[in-house]
């Protein structure tokens, strides 16, 4: 039987340290890469596949999270973390096991135990979990072959729906991302956020002005000059909200 | 109101007493056969009740020239006018309700003048010298009233002032709580501990290094809390135990340079001060940087300025805002409160990195 193989992600090398010794009483695992930072996470996970992953929280770049949101991946993880409050709360919310450091091997043990049992089923609680933490994001997270893209949603100026994917325009760039718009548009905020044509969701706080195209058809005129073809339903949603104000 | 008249079953045990003394006095001058025993109540009683209300008033008296700021000699001037005022004027109504009773008597069908004739007119005869024996009493009663609600009202001033002791040091303690509470971040001591658990196995030295700093941290941490004002020396040392626990867990990421003058190691501060500013640079700086980086403390003195600046890089990704921590708004409220605009702090957050400045006086003046 191959051993199980294992990655270490935690940007402190004393807890990855610590988890290496604790892993000394199973030699049944192999130890195939430790991570420092989210970013290399993400490499790491997609290069090396491992079986199981001790993910901290709190990372540099890009968090627990965001690392599994960009992999993908939904099986064969232990969250550890010293104290998060918001993370700690969406744990118990979604009943996912995780490690509170500091941990002992008993506690170590017993955790390793439980993932080793559900080792390539997806865990439902981390799908619920991500579910929920993928609400109203700060950042959208975009991984392009090797490298990943992290952008501030209020820098977003709009998103254009092409064939399966997105197209985000975002400080002058074009980013584009295997999503729908449809998806995008539920997680981001409504009332920033608008879906003024089946292809379009811009941001209003990039919107300069609205302009009639032919008799019953708008534009809208963006900041920096760019048209965004405005539907008629488009236009009542833009109408209401700007009235609203 | 007066002590006195301030609840209505005090009033009446106040009345009752000199009612007492007012039926004794009666008994005095019935039994030395000046009068009867009537027309000796009539004038003796209402007047005993009059006498009563004045000595209250001394009260007043006193409040108005409070205890701790008059003079010995404003004092007997005061309280002597004062006596000598109740006094005659008291006196004068005994006078008055002596010839007004006695006429009151005789309408009423007894007619005490005739069965005492040496009344003449009056309730009680009065010999002569009696006016002088009757603004005598009252003045000495009222100056004894004096002192009496001064006594009193002494030790209502060290009961006030008690409490007021005791509700400030409630108060300082309830500030020392708080400070502590967002002083002792919780992130901060599980990770440590959490490194000391993975050295005591690799490295059990700096297992026990990392124990005492974190123990000098957090010793420090309680000491200085409490008071109001310390020497910057105390909290660049507070923050050197911090940045020593700090540079076990991070290991060669974190870097410093502190570089704090002698003269701006004496200057007073409030505490607490660096600290937040040294551990928002690691929090939100340092440690989001893959290669980390070094954390920068400047602090000088220009009279009559103390400043003290903070560098640190920052991730260049990481989006703006999560650089700036409640930690320095916190800073920022407590400088408004302790200076007023005698201080500030500001900070600017660049591409690659963040800097703050403090600017103190250096003396602490009321501003």
């Amino acid at each position: 039987m191959t051993p199980l193989r294992i990655l270490i992600v935690d940007d402190e090398p004393l807890a990855r340290g610590l988890i290496r010794e604790y892993l000394v009483q199973h030699p049944d695992l192999s130890i195939v890469g430790e991570s420092e930072h989210g970013l290399q996470a993400v490499h790491d996970i997609t290069e090396l596949a491992p079986d199981l992953i001790f993910l901290d929280i709190q990372m540099p770049k890009l968090s627990g999270l965001e690392v599994l949101e960009l992999t993908g991946r939904r099986s064969g993880v232990i969250f550890t973390t010293a104290d998060d409050q918001h993370a700690l709360k969406a744990f118990d919310l979604h009943a996912v096991d995780y490690l509170l450091k500091p941990f002992s091997q008993e506690r170590f043990d017993d955790a390793l135990a439980r993932a080793r049992r559900a080792l390539a089923q997806v865990q439902p609680e981390v799908q619920n979990l991500l579910a929920d933490a993928g609400q109203r994001p700060a950042r959208i997270l975009i991984r392009d072959r090797n490298q990943v893209h992290v952008i501030a949603v209020e820098t977003i100026e709009y998103v254009q729906a092409q064939d399966d994917y997105i197209s985000i325009h975002s400080a002058g760039r074009e980013y584009l991302k295997t999503q729908s718009l449809a998806e995008l548009a539920t997680q981001l905020d409504p009332a920033q956020f608008v879906r003024v044509h089946r292809s379009y969701l811009l941001n209003l706080q990039f919107l300069q002005s609205l302009e009639r195209a032919t008799k019953d058809n708008f534009v809208a005129v963006m900041r920096d000059g760019q048209h965004i073809p405005v539907s008629r339903s488009g236009y009542e949603r833009l109408g209401g909200l700007i009235d609203g104000r | 109101m007066t002590p006195v008249t301030s609840s209505a079953r005090r009033l009446m045990a106040y009345l009752g007493v000199w009612l007492l003394a007012g039926l004794a006095l009666s008994g005095v001058l019935v039994n030395a056969a000046w009068a009867a025993w009537l027309p000796t109540l009539v004038l003796v009683l209402p007047m005993a009740v009059c006498l009563g209300f004045v000595a209250a008033s001394a009260y007043y008296v006193c409040r108005s020239v409070e205890l701790t700021r008059r003079g010995g000699f404003q004092t007997i001037a005061v309280f002597g006018a004062a006596a000598a005022l109740s006094g005659g004027l008291w006196a004068l109504l005994c006078l008055g309700w002596n010839a007004l009773g006695a006429s009151l008597l005789a309408l009423a069908g007894t007619e005490p003048a005739a069965r005492e004739p040496s009344a003449g007119g009056f309730l009680v005869a009065m010999p002569s010298g009696a006016m002088i024996m009757l603004i005598l009493l009252a003045g000495g009663l009222y100056l004894i009233s004096l002192l009496i609600h001064d006594i009193w009202l002494a030790a209502d001033q060290v009961r006030a002032a008690q409490g007021r002791e005791a509700q400030s040091l409630l108060q300082a303690r309830d500030a020392q709580l708080q400070m502590l509470r967002t002083q002792i971040n919780p992130h901060f001591l599980f990770n440590s501990l959490n490194s000391i658990s993975a050295l005591t196995s690799q490295n059990a030295a700096a297992a026990r290094a990392m124990t005492l700093e974190l123990a000098a941290f957090f010793r420090q941490t309680l000491a200085l809390a409490g008071k109001e004002r310390i020497p910057m020396a105390d909290e660049v040392a507070l923050c050197e135990h911090f940045l020593a626990v700090e540079k076990i867990r991070f290991g060669d990421k974190l870097r410093t340079d502190i570089r704090v003058s002698d003269a701006a190691r004496a200057v007073l501060i409030p505490p607490m001060l660096l600290q937040p500013c040294i551990e928002n640079a690691i929090k939100h700086g340092v440690q989001h940087v893959v290669e980390g980086g070094c954390v920068a403390v400047r602090a000088f003195v220009q009279e009559p300025w103390l400043y003290v600046t903070v560098e640190n890089p920052v991730d260049p990704d990481a989006p703006p805002g999560t650089g700036t921590g409640t930690g320095l708004v916190n800073i920022r409220n407590r400088l408004a409160a302790l200076y007023g605009e005698r201080a500030r702090i500001g900070w600017t957050r660049h591409p690659d990195s963040f800097s703050l400045e403090m600017v103190l006086p250096t003396t602490v003046a009321a501003p």
